[in-house]
This record gives C-alpha cells, sequence and structure tokens, in this order.
C-alpha cells in the first residue's frame, strides 16, 4: 500500500477555493437534470406548465404514472420489455456459458478467428447492418416477433458477456476439471456440476447484462419489433414523438418506469463490477 | 467468490503439458479415458461454441456482408426485386449527401468526446482530493451513465424545451435572456443540444476510467516532485498527467468511436433537424432505409460510413494493443 504518513495531502490534496467551485458545479451538471426528471414527474400537472412556477414541487401527486399506467399501449411496451429482457438474458447466459468455457479451456482451429470475429462485433455500425437484418427476419418470418428481438439483442450481448465469462472461467484452475475428468466424469458433467457453480457471480453478471441489453435498445426495437412486440424505448418514442402527444409530465413518469429496472439492475450488478469496470465500459 | 473445491487426484506425472484440455495430442493417455465419451474432447469443445458462432454468423456478420453487397443494387422497401446498378449508389450519396453528413458526424463526435473528456478529468482530479463522502459523490456522478439513452434524451429534450424547459426558465429568472431561445428549433442550438445531452450521460464513464488511473500515480514520484519544488500545477503536468495519459487518451478515442455511431441520442432529441443540422451518418443512414425506403443509396452510405469508422476503429485497437503490451 501507499505510504499515508507523507504523502496523504500530496496525493489526495486539499481542496482550493477555486476547487470547490467546480466541485459544485460538476455535481450542480450531474445530479439537476436527474432531479428534474423525478420533480416533472411528480409534480402536479398545472404546476410544471404555470407561468411563473417554482422549481420545488408544491406538492407530489401521481396523476403522471396514472396516465402512463392507464395507456394501453405503453403498458403492452412494459410487458414486451420485461418478456423481451428476461428472455435476452436467459438466452444470452445460456449461449455465452457455452461459448466461454469452449475458448477458455479449449484448444481448437478458429478459436483465435472466432474471438477476434466476436470482439469486432462490438464495434458493428447497427444501422447498416439493419437494413439486411430487417429483411432477413422478414423473409424467415421473425420480423415483428418476440423471437426476433431477442436474437438479435442476445447475438450483440455476446462480445461482451462471452468476454465477461471467459475471464471467470479462465480464473479456474484447469487441474480440477481435468481431476474431475480422470474421475470419469463426462465433459458436459464437469461443466455443470464443477465450473458452473464456481463461476456464479459471473453467469448473474452476464445475465443482467444481457437484460440491461434487452431493455435500453432503440435501434432494433423501433424497427424489428412493429406495433405489437416493440419494447419500452421505442414504445416512448411512437406515443411522445410519432403520435405528437407533448406531454412531458406523463413522459418523465414513462422514462423512470423505464429506468427503474435498470437502476435496481446496477445496484446489485455493484457487487459484481468492482472487477469489471473495463467490461461495463463497453456501453456507449 | 465461492470457495474452491480441493484439488482431487490432480496426478503430477500428467506434467504441464496436459493442463488443458487440448484433445488427443497432448491430452492425458488413451488408457486413462473412459469408453462412455462417445466424443472427442476437441470436437466437444467446437460444439460449444457452435451456438454463439452461429448466431453472430447469421444475426451479425451475414446482414453487414449482405448490406455492403446491397449497395450495388438499386432496391427500395416498396417493390420486389432488385436491379444492379454498379457504382451509381456511391456516385450519388457521394455527390449529395456523404460529405456532408461525414461533417456533422466529426463535429458530434469531436464536441461530444472532449467536453465530457475535459469534466471527466476535472471532476475526477477534484473526487481524487481529500474529502469527505467522497464515494457518495461519486456514486450520484455515475446516475446519468446509468440511465437508458432513451431517457437520457427525452430528458435533455425536456431541458431544452423553448415554452417550459428548465434551462430558458433558469435563464430568465437569472435575467440572462428576456425572450425564450428556441434551442432545438436553430441548427446551432441543437447541435449544441445533443452535444450537451450525450456530455451528461458520457462523462461519468470516463470520470471512473480517470479515478482508477489517478490511483496508479505512484506517490513517490508526486512526493519528489515537492520535494524538487514544483506547485500543484507543475506535479499535474509533469507527473500526473503522463501517469494517466495513456488511459485517458483510449477512453477518449472508444468515446469518439462511440459518438460515430451514436444513433439514440440525435434521433430522439432532434430527428437529424431542423433540416439537416444534426443529421448524422448513423441517422441519414436509418432515414434512406426506414424513412424514404432507398435501401440501395442507405448501404451505399452505410457502407462509406463503415470505412470510416474502421479506419477510426483500426487506430483504437492498434493503439490499445500497444498500450496493453507496454
Amino acid at each position: 500500500m501507499r505510504r499515508r504518513d507523507v504523502g496523504t495531502d500530496i496525493v489526495n490534496p486539499r481542496l482550493t477555493p477555486l476547487g470547490w467551485v467546480g466541485l459544485v458545479a460538476v455535481v450542480v451538471f450531474g445530479c439537476l437534470p436527474t432531479y428534474w426528471l423525478v420533480a416533472t414527474a411528480l409534480m402536479p400537472r398545472e404546476e410544471v406548465f404555470a407561468p411563473n412556477r417554482s422549481f420545488l414541487p408544491r406538492a407530489i401527486s401521481l396523476e403522471s404514472f396514472r396516465t402512463f399506467s392507464g395507456n394501453a399501449e405503453l403498458m403492452q411496451n412494459l410487458l414486451n420489455s420485461v418478456i423481451v429482457s428476461s428472455l435476452t438474458a436467459i438466452l444470452s447466459v445460456v449461449v455465452s456459458i457455452l461459448a466461454a468455457y469452449s475458448l477458455s479451456k479449449f484448444r481448437y482451429r478458429g478459436r483465435g478467428a472466432l474471438m477476434v470475429l466476436l470482439l469486432s462485433g462490438q464495434l458493428f455500425p447497427g444501422a447498416l447492418l439493419l437494413i439486411s437484418l430487417y429483411l432477413l427476419l422478414n423473409t424467415v418470418g421473425l420480423l415483428y416477433t418476440y423471437t426476433g428481438l431477442v436474437l438479435a439483442f442476445t447475438t450483440f450481448t455476446l462480445p461482451l458477456t462471452v468476454f465477461l465469462l471467459k475471464g471467470f472461467f479462465d480464473a479456474l484452475p484447469d487441474e480440477i476439471l481435468e481431476a474431475a475428468r480422470l474421475d470419469g466424469a463426462s465433459n458436459l458433467a464437469v461443466l455443470r456440476r464443477i465450473a458452473l457453480p464456481l463461476v456464479a457471480p459471473g453467469i448473474a453478471t452476464a445475465g443482467l447484462f444481457g437484460f440491461m441489453r434487452g431493455w435500453n435498445d432503440l435501434l432494433f426495437a423501433l424497427t424489428l419489433g412493429g406495433q405489437d412486440k416493440r419494447t419500452l424505448p421505442a414504445g416512448l418514442v411512437q406515443t411522445f414523438i410519432y403520435q405528437g402527444a407533448a406531454d412531458w409530465p406523463a413522459l418523465m413518469a414513462a422514462s423512470i418506469v423505464t429506468s427503474l429496472p435498470i437502476v435496481v439492475t446496477f445496484v446489485i450488478l455493484q457487487r459484481f463490477l468492482v472487477s469489471g469496470l473495463s467490461a461495463g465500459a463497453v456501453k456507449g | 467468490m465461492p470457495h474452491t473445491p480441493p484439488v482431487v487426484g490432480a496426478r503430477k506425472s500428467l506434467g504441464t503439458s496436459a493442463s488443458r484440455f487440448d484433445g488427443d495430442q497432448t491430452g492425458p493417455p488413451a488408457l486413462v479415458r473412459t469408453r462412455r465419451i462417445a466424443i472427442s474432447d476437441r470436437s466437444f469443445g467446437i460444439l460449444l461454441a457452435a451456438p454463439a458462432f452461429a448466431l453472430f454468423v447469421v444475426i451479425a456478420v451475414y446482414p453487414l456482408v449482405a448490406s455492403i453487397g446491397m449497395s450495388v443494387f438499386d432496391q427500395t422497401l416498396l417493390r420486389e426485386g432488385r436491379s444492379f446498378v454498379g457504382l451509381s449508389n456511391y456516385a450519388e450519396v457521394l455527390s449529395e449527401t456523404f460529405w456532408g453528413r461525414l461533417r456533422t458526424t466529426v463535429v458530434f463526435s469531436l464536441f461530444a468526446t472532449v467536453a465530457p473528456l475535459v469534466i471527466a478529468v476535472g471532476a475526477a482530479l477534484l473526487l481524487n482530493s481529500r474529502l469527505r463522502g467522497r464515494t457518495i459523490l461519486r456514486g450520484a456522478l455515475m446516475v446519468p451513465w446509468i440511465l437508458p439513452s432513451v431517457v437520457t434524451s427525452f430528458l435533455w429534450a425536456w431541458i431544452f424545451n423553448t415554452n417550459y424547459g428548465l434551462l430558458n426558465q433558469l435563464l430568465l429568472r437569472l435575467g440572462l435572456t428576456d425572450g425564450a431561445t428556441s434551442w432545438l428549433g436553430d441548427d446551432l442550438g441543437a447541435m449544441a443540444a445533443v452535444v450537451v445531452a450525450k456530455t451528461w450521460q458520457s462523462f461519468p464513464w470516463m470520470m471512473a476510467v480517470t479515478l482508477a488511473a489517478l490511483q496508479t500515480v505512484p506517490a513517490e514520484h508526486l512526493e519528489a516532485a515537492v520535494v524538487d519544488g514544483a506547485n500543484r500545477w507543475q506535479r499535474f503536468w509533469h507527473v500526473t498527467l503522463p501517469h494517466i495519459s495513456v488511459a485517458v487518451g483510449l477512453v477518449s478515442l472508444l468515446e469518439f468511436i462511440y459518438n460515430f455511431g451514436n444513433f439514440d441520442t440525435i434521433f430522439v432529441m432532434t430527428g437529424g433537424g431542423p433540416g439537416e443540422a444534426t443529421s448524422t451518418l448513423a441517422l441519414s443512414v436509418f432515414d434512406m432505409a426506414f424513412q424514404t425506403f432507398d435501401l440501395g443509396g442507405a448501404a451505399a452510405l452505410g457502407s462509406l460510413w463503415l470505412v470510416v469508422l474502421g479506419l477510426i476503429s483500426g487506430a483504437y485497437l492498434f493503439l490499445n494493443h500497444r498500450a496493453e503490451q507496454r
């Protein structure tokens, strides 16, 4: 560890008055918009549009949230989000466990190429790829279905989740797995009974990443979801932009509903994320 | 991590060459194998990777290649069939849209990288000082990065709203303006607005990376600099900055790449407008394909976009590789 006696004030200096000004400015910039999101959603509607309104809510009202829950289309979008994100989480966990275990513990020709391919997938431009993906899903009858959305989200979660889990499998000593093999366990049994329980935190993290991918995406949800299967982000665009309802308080309430599962996910992830900031850094 | 089970039966005689399931050449002797194994270890490994590989090829690689191929056809969503047109789609987008949209994309990406970079480094240095409750502050400042990008974009569209937006209201109260500014209705204002929104969303993770890099600055070097009479600014410039520059540089390049492909922020806040003022390459490709249904043109524009993106990404991968080797 770093020497604390002499170095503290140099390594972690005290703030100068100018530093305090900067810190306050950063905190205001960082926190004020979020406050405004919550305040707008909780203010009574007439207060939001009052000519001389206060920046602190004078009263709390759930009116805007009721507007959201009273909108059948948005509620359907919410249900779609839950279904699509959960399925994406499950499928990406299953597929990436298998792939990560393979990349970590086996050697075969094409292994390196597969890793490069997966890594480069992070940088594929979505809008360009979408043109043909749209036609492809249309041809095979998966356009505007849950399956199509889940397959697309899962595929683009893989670069993240496979390498995340590969890191966990890499940390497992090969001797443990070999010992089990020598004792007569099949390859599948080694994976299921020995490797999997040891990488449980990695599996949970990968699942949450899959969930977030499905939940947050806009571009694919907008084009591949269609009217019935579109998820909340695309639903917000449909309701508040395309249908031109400039109902800001309701939009902010809907935004809070859209954010809550992600915020909860992050609180859970905090436990696992400490070691994996670079993995989390993939989000744009 | 759960407890590690004891290593039962790991035999020294197998040596280190068999430390992985290497398949037949380096695996344990055949006698040790049980008869129940129908497939070899190597095949099992390949089988495991198959679903991921299949998904990736069908959903990611094939569509990308097919889209590039589509750029030499006249194809629309409005009618069946397509006809080969050679490079005329390229000629068209190069003379009409590409250069203007590239310029818009570069302007957006540059400002939406530099602005959060400055804030992130400043905030990281401030949070690195002796401060009560800095863990809480750091956590609070991460919130903008956590929120879904759609939410961030709608929130900032609301803040920049002409009649009821927070920004105009604050400016009016403070007496800085006497009338409402139509931010999103103005060419420059709209670009500034999307840059501010993206800055708000991106600075937290750049700050987190910078903070992590700051922990690697050796205290001895800073102390030595003090002994040599260096002031705060000199210590930052000559000791701290060289230590964090690689991490901060790579983060900035990555952020630039993300901005180059940004869709959500601009689509939600301005839709590329007013006019074409914030219409980046990502927005244009989407618009051409799904609003005007000109798939061939969108594919040509997208392929040119891919070329530029590939060059920047290549630079990133190269620099990242070099940084890791050091």
